[in-house]
């Protein structure tokens, strides 16, 4: 399988503990994976430090062949890998319009396609163009959040746990637009607190432990490993 | 008193400068929602928008408000020129150091005026100039000029944040600096752009204070307490509230006169700045929090 992210051996953290050791994880064309594993375990660490948010002290990391170990955000943002963050990632004081407006702010040229596409995935957001992001309900701010990282036609999303908070009903419907977003040809990575869930619809997913690799396989095989549902998925 | 009266002696005088405080104050305002500080030499940089206007007047022979759009450029200069060689360098520091330095830039700006100009009062031009009598309301064309100015100035800067494309940077800048990183907006041209509008700005303000009153080295010191109290007033990070808050703070100011002694006018200022930090912090259109 030809890699479009891979991230060898990679050590990375905050200050002076380093929150992953040795972390390795690949990411295919048009593939959907999951990070699951228990609260600081260093799934957002992961995804933070592939943005170049975090020093990252050991490793590389490879994506489309380029090396973009140590890159800046925006530089990574432009190489086609755009992050939605967990918390805080809409421009509250904005309109739906204006956080996509933002979102594609580095695309030089007519903006129309990507709205296009974006409006496509989220009709209920087309509705509401003019409303102010702040507003609206925390599904359709999730939706406005990937809208905004959709807009400069990225080759990978990363998503910092997408249904984090939100009812099944949204979570489904989150899982939904992941779906037409992988087949709109872009990868994803996310980490997600719903592990089952989160397995159960992805390609892949790794487990991460106390900062380091402990399983990984396909969503199916994860889910019947005994003892990866005993550790993490409550039995 | 009549209500003439009441109009003419206060509440116009009160919206003159209540304007002059409301171009300061939108500066003061969107300095702290892209930079999040309180920038205090903010008084004394309009002290020199009005003495720069003054040299355009004596040395070019223009007239004053030819020399405005000079004085305007050239603050916004200075505005970028003095974030670039101190406070950039402070970015990482905790906002109090910034604080303290935009102190220190003030007496140096200052410093600077007073020996250049001196420390005498001047005028942009001499002679007494009566008001003009509209259906009872008197009101002097400078006065008139003062409020469209400020009317302009402000709409423009409106526009441009609603309208285009750096404009938006800006305001998703304030909104979230995190996510507007992460977005690819380049924060530093934000910042230049952030300089030179409350520059800008500055320098018409102190402009129109030098043009209805004198131009006095300690004139833009003096107005840094009525200009901080309209931004939090009318809420930290509201362009329309810094407005709003400038016209209230000025009409307060001179129609406390009715009921304490003129030397405690600047009082007002201080009073409203006070009331509004302990009673509602967030000002009246819900701003941030300074």
């Amino acid at each position: 399988m030809n890699a479009l992210l891979s991230m060898e051996n990679l050590t990375a953290g905050y200050g002076e503990a380093d929150i992953l050791q040795n972390v390795s994880m690949t990411v295919a064309q048009d593939e959907i994976v999951a990070i699951v594993g228990p609260n600081g375990a260093g799934k957002s660490t992961a995804m933070k430090s592939v943005f170049g948010l975090l020093s990252v002290r050991g490793g590389k990391m490879l994506f489309d062949g380029d090396e973009i170990t140590g890159w800046a955000p925006n530089r990574i943002v432009q190489r086609g890998i755009c992050y939605v963050p967990q918390v805080d990632n809409i421009f509250r004081e904005m309109s739906i319009h204006e956080n996509l407006e933002m979102g594609g702010f580095l695309k030089t040229g007519d903006l129309t396609a990507a709205y296009d596409r974006v409006y496509e995935l989220f009709p209920d957001l087309k509705e509401r163009r003019k409303t102010l992001a702040g507003s609206l309900s925390g599904g359709q701010r999730q939706m406005v959040a990937m809208g905004r990282a959709l807009m400069l036609d990225p080759k990978l999303l990363l998503l910092d746990e997408p249904t984090a908070g939100l009812s099944p009903k949204y979570m489904e419907q989150i899982f939904q637009i992941c779906r037409d977003v992988q087949d709109a040809g872009v990868a994803i990575l996310l980490v997600e607190q719903h592990a089952k869930q989160a397995l159960a619809f992805s390609d892949r997913g790794y487990v991460l432990a106390a900062g380091k690799n402990r399983h990984e396989g396909t969503g199916a095989d994860l889910l019947a490993d005994r003892e990866v549902a005993e550790m993490f998925l409550g039995g | 008193m009549d209500l003439f009266e009441l109009l003419n002696f206060y509440v116009v005088p009160g919206i003159v400068l209540g304007s002059i405080y409301a171009l300061g104050a939108v500066g003061i305002t969107l300095i702290f929602a892209i930079l999040r500080y309180a920038h205090l030499a903010h008084g004394d940089m309009a002290t020199l928008g009005a003495f720069l206007a003054l040299a355009a007047v004596t040395s070019l022979g223009v007239s004053p408000y030819a020399a405005l759009p000079i004085a305007i450029v050239g603050t916004a200069v200075v505005a970028v020129g003095i974030d670039k060689v101190f406070y950039e360098h402070l970015r990482e520091r905790p906002k109090i150091v910034t604080v303290m330095a935009s102190l220190g830039i003030a007496l140096m700006i200052r410093a600077v005026v007073q020996v250049v100009w001196g420390v005498d009062t001047q005028t942009y031009s001499r002679g007494i100039v009566r008001p003009e009598d509209y259906f009872g309301i008197r009101i002097r064309d400078r006065e008139i000029f003062t409020i469209l100015a400020m009317v302009a100035l402000v709409g423009a800067l409106q526009l441009f944040l609603t309208r285009s494309k750096w404009g938006k940077a800006m305001r998703a800048m304030s909104d979230n600096p995190n996510l507007a990183l992460l977005s690819g907006i380049d924060n530093k041209k934000v910042v230049i752009l952030t300089w030179v509008i409350a520059g800008g700005l500055c320098a018409a303000s102190g402009f129109f204070l030098g043009v209805n009153t004198e131009l006095k080295s300690m004139m833009g010191w003096h107005m840094l307490l009525p200009m901080f109290a309209a931004a939090i007033l009318g809420g930290v990070g509201r362009v329309e509230g810094a407005v709003l808050g400038g016209l209230i703070v000025g009409i307060a100011e001179e129609l406390s006169v009715l009921v304490i002694p003129s030397e405690y006018k600047a009082a007002m200022a201080f009073a409203i700045l006070l009331f509004m930090l302990l009673v509602r912090p967030t000002g009246l259109l819900k701003g941030k929090v300074l």
